[in-house]
């Protein structure tokens, strides 16, 4: 393609990325140094923001409570996206009725769907899965106010809202390993399981990564999911980055729009290193093909 | 094979087309519900040239009755009101992006007791004293709150015009106390000894629902409880009260109801405290008065008819004032707006007319006096007599950082993960710390 070609098809995305992407990051790394209102000028304050946020507790707990979040949900829905994929393989004219049925969890709105799925820990509005285990175990689970239980809450919800994305992409892995090479292992008496692990699973590692690499990307923005299922998030522990830097920079009637910048500068190097390793893999990948 | 292909062209540049038109379409003109609001007189000195006038205001059954009076009253002429639905949430974002500049988009702004001081001290909004002073005699203004508005100046200065108020009423089960023998409580022991009576009929096992919402609602509720003891925040000199006896009695009262509350109440907004009471899990609860009128609705349960309304109680049988806070909603006009103020003025105090406040009831209970009789609603009574008796009070611009710094350290407290005293210091020191750099 020629230079000039290349520009003409480049040129509107890039002027979009800077518009959205680079000048908003240059305001916000500003803005990190500096205390800041809306309409009033920042007055600089140095590395004060960084401090005030690498020495509060509550942020050390959000940034603890978040790297959980996303280690469990990224290996629950591998694992789970794998193995549902897999059946997924096998069905015949059920396919698109199950694989539709189960969309329907990742393309509902993420407060919609973190709201009923509260409903069904929540008394007050049914509360049927407390209802089974009253029934079972004669025991009220507080899944809002005490910790561990809040925290399965929101795990089972993120990976109900992502599993069918990650489904999706697993199996169209899956559809893609040739049917050569899983013949080719059962000649050699692999098992079911060794087919799994030494054939497919390799096959598909690049999709497999990629599926990390957003699962990873969307836990870490973990936000509007927890008003609806954790509204005592900060007092129990459950409170995600993006929850705090809400707080903190939107209170209304008092704004610290600087503490929030500095709080999304040291998120943005956090998801960095997350992902570090998948990008990393990508490129090497793409580098080898090319 | 060409004619295919422009077909599908043709059929794919219709569809984008029409949605583009669809899209820009939902955004044309005003789109408040004026079609059933009250026409009043709306005589302003009309401007030389066509003016579009924007209002900004959250739709709730409270507020729309007085922005779609001045909307559909004061558009006239050349001269448009444009007012387009929003919820709470996106007009605190919008207020505080229009007050950022030189240049706003807004005209007319609803605001509340809790921002005021905020913006007058940040000389975001205008001062109408001048205004009051030269229209009062037109608008009847005299006549509105003087109480309301109080809780709308800062520094002795008016900053907005109060439209209406909401205040804490006790909503409770007629049916439930008539059987247990019991008489609506004017103090927490007596709403403690009644949820025992209650608790020990074995029907409701958490007969008390108030919202203590971790986000939000607490602090309001813990200013409630300081209020009855007649002691505020913030003292009229700006200092914290924290370590006050009034702030300790109000921690321990509100702990002290805990057991008869359920155990998740840290979490409960009021719709959730309603829900309670849709269900029948609660048999008392005390909110703000513009959630009353949805318990009496039978579309939202079947208990509506069993519902009573009273007063809040007084934390103590001699506190000064009852549990309860004075929330008020007005109109500002913001500094940066290059419309003539005076005209602003007079559209703003049209819309807190007779007429349009008679027509807010039962839904608001406006500011104008003598609008609300106790037959005009269930809970009109409950509403007249909590409004005498709540502690009159008036923001400082540290009130809200404040309230907003010691939030965490209050649910620590409620739940008893801090005890009363450390977390009386704790507050006390963050608000210090707070009023100092504010």
């Amino acid at each position: 393609m020629r230079r000039r070609e290349f520009s003409l098809l480049m040129g509107p995305s890039l002027v979009v990325m800077l518009g959205l992407l680079v000048i908003p990051l240059v305001r916000t790394i500003q803005w990190s140094f500096q205390e800041v209102q809306y309409g009033s000028p920042g007055d600089w304050v140095g590395l004060s923001n960084y401090t005030h946020a690498l020495t509060d507790p509550r942020f050390g707990q959000a940034v603890f409570f978040t790297m959980l979040l996303t280690v469990i949900v990224t290996a629950a829905i591998l694992v789970l996206g794998y193995l549902i994929a897999t059946g997924m393989n096998g069905l015949g004219k059920l396919r698109p009725v199950i694989l539709g049925s189960m969309l329907v969890a990742y393309v509902l709105p993420n407060i919609v769907g973190a709201v009923s799925f509260s409903w069904l820990f929540d008394q007050n509005f049914g509360g049927a899965v407390n209802y089974v285990i009253q029934a079972i175990t004669g025991q009220d689970i507080l899944w809002f106010t005490q910790t561990w239980p809040n925290r399965f809450m929101v795990i089972a919800h993120t990976v109900w809202h992502l599993l069918p994305f990650s489904m999706l992409m697993i199996l169209a892995g899956l559809q893609g390993v040739p049917m050569e090479l899983r013949e080719a292992a059962k000649i050699d008496g692999a098992s079911t399981r060794k087919t799994h692990f030494y054939v497919i699973i390799p096959t598909i590692r690049g999709i497999l990564g990629f599926v990390c690499l957003i699962t990873i990307m969307d836990v870490l923005r973990t936000f509007d999911n927890l008003i609806p299922l954790s509204p005592q998030a900060d007092a129990i522990g459950n409170e995600s980055i993006m929850l705090y830097v809400f707080d903190t920079a939107f209170r209304d009637g008092s704004q610290q729009l600087g503490l929030g910048s500095a709080v999304n500068v040291l998120s943005i190097l956090l998801i960095i290193v997350c992902l570090f390793p998948f990008i990393r893999g990508l490129l090497k990948e793409a580098k080898a093909k090319a | 094979m060409r004619f295919h292909r422009y077909v599908k062209t043709g059929i794919a540049a219709f569809a984008v087309t029409a949605s583009l038109v669809g899209v820009t379409a939902c955004g044309a003109g005003s789109r408040s519900g004026t079609q059933g609001a009250t026409a009043v007189e709306c005589d302003y000195p009309m401007p030389s040239s066509a003016t579009t006038v924007n209002v900004l205001a959250y739709n709730s059954s409270a507020i729309d009755p007085f922005t779609n009076t001045m909307v559909k009253s004061c558009t006239r002429e050349q001269v448009t009101l444009k007012h387009d639905p929003i919820d709470f949430g996106g007009q605190v974002t919008k207020t505080t992006a229009t007050l950022a500049g030189d240049t706003g988009t807004y005209d007319i702004l609803e605001t509340y007791g809790f921002v005021i001081p905020g913006f007058a001290a940040a000389d975001d909004i205008e001062p109408l004293d001048d205004y009051f002073a030269k229209h009062a005699d037109k608008y009847k203004l005299n006549e509105l709150n003087q109480e309301m508005r109080t809780a709308m100046s800062y520094d002795g200065k008016l900053y907005a015009l109060p439209m209406q108020a909401q205040m804490y009423v006790m909503a409770y089960r007629k049916d439930v106390f008539d059987a247990a023998g019991l008489k609506p409580p004017t103090t927490f022991a007596e709403m403690i000894d009644a949820a025992k009576a209650i608790q020990a009929k074995g029907e409701i096992k958490y007969p008390i629902a108030l919202p203590l919402n971790a986000t939000a609602d607490i602090t309001t509720n813990f200013q409630a409880a300081m209020n009855s003891y007649g002691v505020d925040f913030l003292d009229s000199a700006g200092k914290p009260q924290f370590t006050s006896d009034a702030s300790r009695k109000a921690l321990e009262a509100m702990k002290s109801l805990l057991p008869y509350m359920d155990p998740q109440v840290t979490t409960f907004d009021q719709p959730k405290v309603q829900q309670q009471m849709f269900n029948g899990t609660a048999a008392m609860a005390i909110m703000f008065s513009g959630r009353m009128n949805d318990l009496t609705l039978p579309a939202n349960t079947k208990l509506a008819e069993n519902f009573a309304f009273a007063a809040p109680p007084a934390v103590e049988k001699d506190a000064p004032h009852l549990y309860s806070r004075l929330s008020v909603d007005g109109w500002s006009i913001p500094k940066n707006t290059k419309l003539d103020k005076d005209m602003l003025f007079q559209m703003m105090a049209s819309s807190v007319s007779e007429d349009a406040s008679k027509a807010s009831v039962p839904a608001a209970y406006p500011a104008r006096e003598g609008m609300v009789s106790d037959d005009s609603s269930k809970y009109a009574a409950a509403a007249n007599a909590t409004i005498t008796k709540t502690m009159p009070t008036s923001g400082h611009p540290a009130a809200a950082p404040v309230t907003n710094a010691i939030r965490p350290i209050l649910v620590q407290v409620v739940t008893g993960q801090l005890d009363v005293a450390a977390g009386m210091q704790q507050m006390q020191d963050l608000a210090d710390k707070t009023v100092a750099g504010s």
